[in-house]
C-alpha cells in the first residue's frame, strides 16, 4: 500500500519576485524516473519541508510546462522557510488533491447539447488570482478557442499585482484583464475601488460562468453583483475556490471540512448551488 | 467454549500476542495489558477510556527526518496485539475507523497485527444511548476475529451451551481457533463487510443536521461549552488529527508525527495569517456535532456516535449527548427519541 503522506522530491530551478514578500517558484521533481507533475487547473498541492512543516498550495504554471510553479506569499512558517531557499534548494511535494475548476464538464456539455456557458468571467482579489493563472494560460486548451475570458482583479496597491508579466501576453489573446486597486495610488490611472467596483465600471462579459478566488471576505460582495439583475448568473453557474487549513490532504484530518463536505477532497471548488445551503461555507 | 476453558485459551494467545483488555483497578475498569486473568472483565460496565488509541494512537510517527529529507521506514512486521472484550459499542467505532482508514498506510500496517476478541454483554443502559443490542447482523456486519457470546436468544446453528459460543469472524480467527484445538464454532469467517447503508434514522438525523434548522441549539450549547477538548478525547469516533514536524536536540534531526487534535481548540481551523473559520464556540461545537451526524452519516452511512456516552460523563460544563440528540430528533419525529445506530446493509434474503 502507498504511503499517502510521502512526497516527491523537487528541486527549485527559479526563483521570480513578485512583490516584497511574494515570490514565483519553479520546481522540477529529481530523481531517475522523475516525470511532471500532472494537475487540474484549481486542484492543490501540500509542499513539505522537513523539519518546518506542510502548507497546501496551488499549482499555477502554464499548462504542459515542464516545470512546476508555486506563488507563495512569506506569511507563516512553512512560507518563511521557503523564502529563505534558494536555486537548488529540495523541497517535498504531495498531491495533487481535490478537484479543480469545473472545465471538463462545461466542454462537454457545451459539445454534447449546448447548455453549458461559453465564456468564463474570473473574480478573484489578491493572491486569488494563482488557482486561476493555468487556466487563463490554457484558455484554448481547457474551454475552446472561441471561448472568452474577461478577469476582474483586485488588489491592494499596483505593486501587489501578481504575474504583471503575463497580463500582455493575457490580452495579446484577447483575454480582457481589468485591474483596481483599493485606493487612489500615485501613478495609477485605472479603475479604483474592490474588485466589485470592477462590475460598474466595466460591460460585463455574457454566456459565462463565473469562477471565483479571493478573501474570505470577498465572496458574499461578489455575489451580490452577480446577482444584480443585469447580470443575473445562476446559481449552477458560479464556482468559487475556498481556502481552509489543511493536515492530511485527502479527506481525513477533519481540519477543512465545509458541512458535509472537505476542501481538500471536494473542493478546493465548490459549486455556489451546493455552498449556499451550508452555513458557513462562505 | 466452556468458562474454564478461558484461561487456557488466552495463554495460548499470549504466545503470539500482547492481550489488552478491560480490568478492574480500584473502583474503574481500564484497558490495559493482561497479566492476570483474574482482573478480566467481560460485563455490562464501560472502560473509562475506550479502545481507539489502540487503532488510532494519541501520536504516532509518520517520518524521521535528517537533513530536510524524509526517511522511509522499513516496516518490520510489527508487535502483534490481541484486544479482548470489545463490546458492539466498540465494534461500530472499529467499523468506522475500517472504513476512514481503508486507504492510510500506517493505519492498515497497525490493523493487520491487531486480533479483536469481542463479547456479546451489552452495556448498561446509561452507556448505550441508542439502545444497541446483540444480533446476528452484528455477527455479519461488524469486523471482529473472534466473538465470544453468551446470548440464547440467538438462535445460532450450532450446539446449545450454557458457556460461550464462539463465532470465528476472519481467517486469522478461524486459524487461531483451529490451533488451540477448539472447532465447536460457527464459521463466519468468509464474509465481506461493506459499507452500511443508512437507516431511516440515520437518514433523518443528518438531513436535521445539513439543514440547520435549529441554531438556537448550538447557541445555548456555546455558552455552556468551555472548549475543553474533553469529550473529543474520550469519543470513540473522535479521530481528527494534525501533523507536525517535531524537532530533536541533534540539528537537523526530528520526527513528523500525526497527534489526536480537536475541533475545540482555537488553532483548529486558524489559517495563515491568523484567519480563523469557526470563530465561535457555538460554531466549533456545531462542528464537532456536525462530523458525528452529518458527515460520518454522509460518508459512510453511520452515526459518528456510538452511544457511550463518555461525552456526557466528563464534560465540566454539563453538556448531555443525549439530551441533544433528543432534542434534534424530536423535531424528526415524536416516536424515536434516539437514533438506532446500528445500521446495516440488507442482502438478499
Amino acid at each position: 500500500m502507498a504511503n499517502s503522506y510521502n512526497s516527491r522530491i523537487a528541486k527549485i530551478i527559479e526563483i521570480i519576485p513578485q512583490s516584497e514578500i511574494i515570490k514565483l517558484f519553479r520546481l522540477k521533481f529529481t530523481g531517475l524516473f522523475a516525470s511532471k507533475l500532472s494537475f487540474k487547473p484549481g486542484q492543490i498541492i501540500i509542499l513539505s519541508i522537513p523539519g518546518i512543516g506542510e502548507a497546501p498550495f496551488a499549482p499555477c504554471n502554464p499548462p504542459d510546462s515542464k516545470y512546476l510553479e508555486l506563488c507563495i506569499r512569506k506569511v507563516g512558517r512553512v512560507t518563511e522557510k521557503i523564502h529563505s531557499l534558494k536555486v537548488g534548494d529540495k523541497v517535498g511535494i504531495r498531491g495533487p488533491y481535490g478537484n479543480g475548476w469545473p472545465i471538463e464538464k462545461n466542454q462537454e456539455l457545451r459539445i454534447k447539447n449546448q447548455k453549458g456557458k461559453k465564456n468564463l468571467l474570473i473574480v478573484v482579489g489578491g493572491l486569488g488570482l494563482i488557482p486561476l493563472r493555468t487556466l487563463i494560460w490554457g484558455k484554448d486548451k481547457f474551454l475552446g478557442k472561441d471561448a472568452g475570458i474577461q478577469l476582474f482583479y483586485g488588489a491592494k496597491t499596483p505593486n501587489e499585482f501578481l504575474f504583471i508579466n503575463d497580463f500582455e501576453k493575457w490580452r495579446e489573446r484577447g483575454i480582457d484583464v481589468c485591474l483596481t486597486i483599493d485606493k487612489e495610488c500615485p501613478g495609477w490611472d485605472d479603475c479604483v475601488g474592490v474588485v466589485t467596483t470592477l462590475f460598474d465600471k466595466k460591460e460585463c462579459i455574457k454566456d459565462a460562468h463565473a469562477f471565483l478566488c479571493g478573501p474570505p471576505i470577498m465572496y458574499k460582495f461578489v455575489m451580490e453583483k452577480l446577482k444584480e439583475p443585469n447580470h443575473c448568473f445562476d446559481d449552477k453557474d458560479i464556482f468559487m475556490s475556498l481556502e481552509r487549513r489543511m493536515h492530511c490532504g485527502i479527506g481525513v484530518c477533519q481540519h477543512c471540512a465545509i458541512g458535509p463536505k472537505y476542501t481538500c477532497k471536494d473542493g478546493p471548488v465548490f459549486s455556489y448551488e451546493k455552498l449556499k445551503i451550508i452555513e458557513g461555507a462562505i | 467454549m466452556k468458562y474454564e476453558q478461558l484461561p487456557d485459551f488466552i495463554k495460548f494467545l499470549q504466545k503470539t500476542y500482547k492481550i489488552f483488555a478491560p480490568q478492574q483497578k480500584e473502583d474503574k475498569i481500564f484497558i490495559d495489558e493482561l497479566n492476570n486473568i483474574n482482573k478480566l472483565i467481560l460485563g455490562n460496565q464501560l472502560p473509562e477510556y475506550s479502545f481507539k488509541r489502540f487503532f488510532v494512537p494519541e501520536c504516532e510517527k509518520l517520518f524521521d527526518y535528517k537533513n530536510k529529507k524524509l526517511l522511509e521506514e522499513k516496516r518490520g512486521n510489527g508487535e502483534k496485539t490481541a484486544l479482548l472484550g470489545l463490546n458492539i459499542l466498540d465494534l461500530k467505532a472499529v467499523l468506522l475507523y475500517d472504513l476512514v482508514f481503508i486507504d492510510d498506510y500506517y493505519y492498515q500496517q497497525r490493523r493487520k497485527n491487531i486480533l479483536i476478541i469481542a463479547h456479546d454483554v451489552v452495556p448498561e443502559d446509561k452507556n448505550n444511548l441508542s439502545k444497541m443490542k446483540f444480533s446476528g447482523e452484528i455477527l455479519d456486519n461488524f469486523p471482529y476475529d473472534i466473538f465470544l457470546t453468551k446470548d440464547q436468544s440467538q438462535k445460532l446453528k450450532y450446539e446449545e451451551s450454557k458457556d460461550y459460543k464462539i463465532v470465528a469472524g476472519s481467517p486469522q480467527g478461524k486459524e487461531i481457533l483451529n490451533k488451540f484445538g477448539y472447532g465447536n464454532y460457527l464459521d463466519k469467517s468468509m464474509r465481506t463487510i461493506t459499507k452500511p447503508s443508512p437507516n431511516e434514522m440515520v437518514q433523518k438525523i443528518k438531513e436535521v443536521m445539513l439543514s440547520n434548522k435549529h441554531p438556537e441549539i448550538w447557541e445555548e450549547l456555546g455558552k455552556k461549552c468551555i472548549e475543553c477538548g474533553k469529550c473529543t478525547l474520550v469519543c470513540p469516533t473522535c479521530f481528527c488529527f494534525r501533523i507536525d514536524d517535531q524537532p530533536s536536540l541533534e540539528p537537523t534531526v526530528g520526527q513528523r508525527t500525526r497527534c489526536w487534535d480537536s475541533c475545540f481548540y482555537q488553532e483548529f481551523s486558524e489559517i495563515s495569517g491568523g484567519f480563523k473559520f469557526l470563530k465561535t464556540t457555538a460554531q466549533r461545537i456545531h462542528y464537532w456535532y456536525m462530523h458525528k451526524f452529518g458527515r460520518i452519516p454522509e460518508e459512510y452511512g453511520m452515526t459518528g456516535c456510538v452511544g457511550c456516552h463518555r461525552c456526557a460523563q466528563v464534560c465540566p460544563a454539563g453538556i448531555d449527548i443525549e439530551e441533544i440528540i433528543k432534542k434534534l430528533t424530536r423535531q424528526v419525529t415524536e416516536v424515536t427519541p434516539i437514533p438506532e445506530t446500528i445500521s446495516v446493509k440488507k442482502t438478499s434474503q
